[in-house]
């Protein structure tokens, strides 16, 4: 069947290019180091950084078990989701970890579906003790357990569910 | 060394987190971009980009309010957008297949997954520098080619459409 209105393929003239140059293109590997060595400087903050983004993680949990809701719920699904993504870049992989783990507990249960208290207080406490602890080694065995016991109890949440039909699952987030 | 001018770029970073935000700046300073301007979340970009027309935005994913993806979406087709060309690379936590095929969607260039790491944030910046795709308009979409390579290989019927026009 033909479509109503013609494609159109195009190259837009590259003003990137023609702005910065760079004959011999590539990474610059000399830029690449100074910002490592700038995000190292920076490093000694990210315990402190992550703080913040727990206590949103913390704040938003609270709302949700006063109140309920898809406001509520989508605002703690992008705590745990922005912890997620901080997290991992703040050297805390655990953290990271247990943060998706409850990002795909909230994106995922359809929305009409009551979260599991339990369950998320359970992720809620899990990221507070790893921060605490400033467990930062993915090997820790004590965490990997707590982190396996997590993901398969959401796992097995999700599975009891029905099918999210929107399968990314976010009640109001983008 | 690759002899960039990285000092004339103008560089918009939008994310709600005000710390991430730092970590983005901080790197891009280090290549060498004198100019960044921050957003804290969709909205404010937009009204950033209309005063500051930057060459690049870097943008995160979930935002309260308007989204990195909506934000992507109004860039590449709202008439009121100073730059719909403007290279996009979307910064998230979202790793699956899906999310990647959702930004690609909403004319996204390049895709970076937290964790944030230097050498990526420059692989991005080169590659939308190095090899900016066509751009395509169809009655659902306009943005950046979605095909990620060219197959020069293949003998078989344009997939596209029957009615493609090549515009030089």
């Amino acid at each position: 069947m033909a479509r109503q209105q013609p494609i159109e393929l195009f190259m837009p003239p590259n003003m990137l290019k023609a702005k910065v140059g760079g004959g011999l293109g590539g990474v610059d590997m000399a830029a690449v180091k100074r910002a490592e060595a700038a995000m190292e400087d920076l490093s000694g903050q990210f315990s402190e950084w992550l703080a913040a983004d727990l206590k949103a993680l913390v704040d938003t949990h609270a709302r949700y078990a006063v109140g309920l809701g898809d406001d509520n719920r989508a605002a703690m699904l992008r705590a745990a989701h922005d912890l997620k993504g901080q997290a991992a870049t703040f050297d805390f992989p655990l953290v990271a970890r247990v943060a998706g783990s409850l990002s795909r507990l909230l994106g995922e249960l359809p929305a009409g579906r009551e979260l599991p208290p339990g369950l998320v207080e359970a992720h809620v406490q899990a990221v507070l003790v790893i921060h605490r602890e400033n467990i930062r080694d993915e090997a820790n065995p004590m965490a990997r357990t707590l982190c396996a016991e997590l993901d398969a109890r959401v796992t097995k949440t999700l599975a009891a569910a029905p099918r999210n039909p929107n399968r990314n699952g976010h009640p109001t987030a983008g | 060394m690759s002899g960039y001018r990285f000092e004339r770029l103008k560089v918009l970073a939008v994310d709600d987190n005000a710390h991430m935000r730092k970590l983005v700046v901080t790197i891009l300073e280090a290549f060498g971009v004198h100019e960044t301007v921050e957003a804290e979340n969709g909205d404010r970009a937009w009204t950033s980009l209309r005063e500051n027309n930057p060459d690049v935005i870097l943008l995160d994913w979930m935002m309260p309010g308007m989204s990195g993806l909506d934000l992507a979406r109004m860039i590449r087709t709202n008439p009121l957008a100073p730059n719909p060309f403007v290279p996009l690379i979307m910064l998230t936590g979202y790793t699956s297949i899906d999310h990647v095929r959702q930004a690609r969607d909403a004319g996204v260039n390049e895709f970076i997954a937290k964790p944030v790491a230097a050498k990526t944030v420059m692989s991005r910046l080169v590659s939308v520098i190095e090899h900016p795709r066509p751009f395509v308009r169809t009655s659902v979409y306009f943005g950046p080619c979605r095909r990620r390579r060219a197959n020069d290989e293949y003998r078989g019927p344009e997939r596209r459409t029957e009615t493609e026009q090549v515009v030089e």
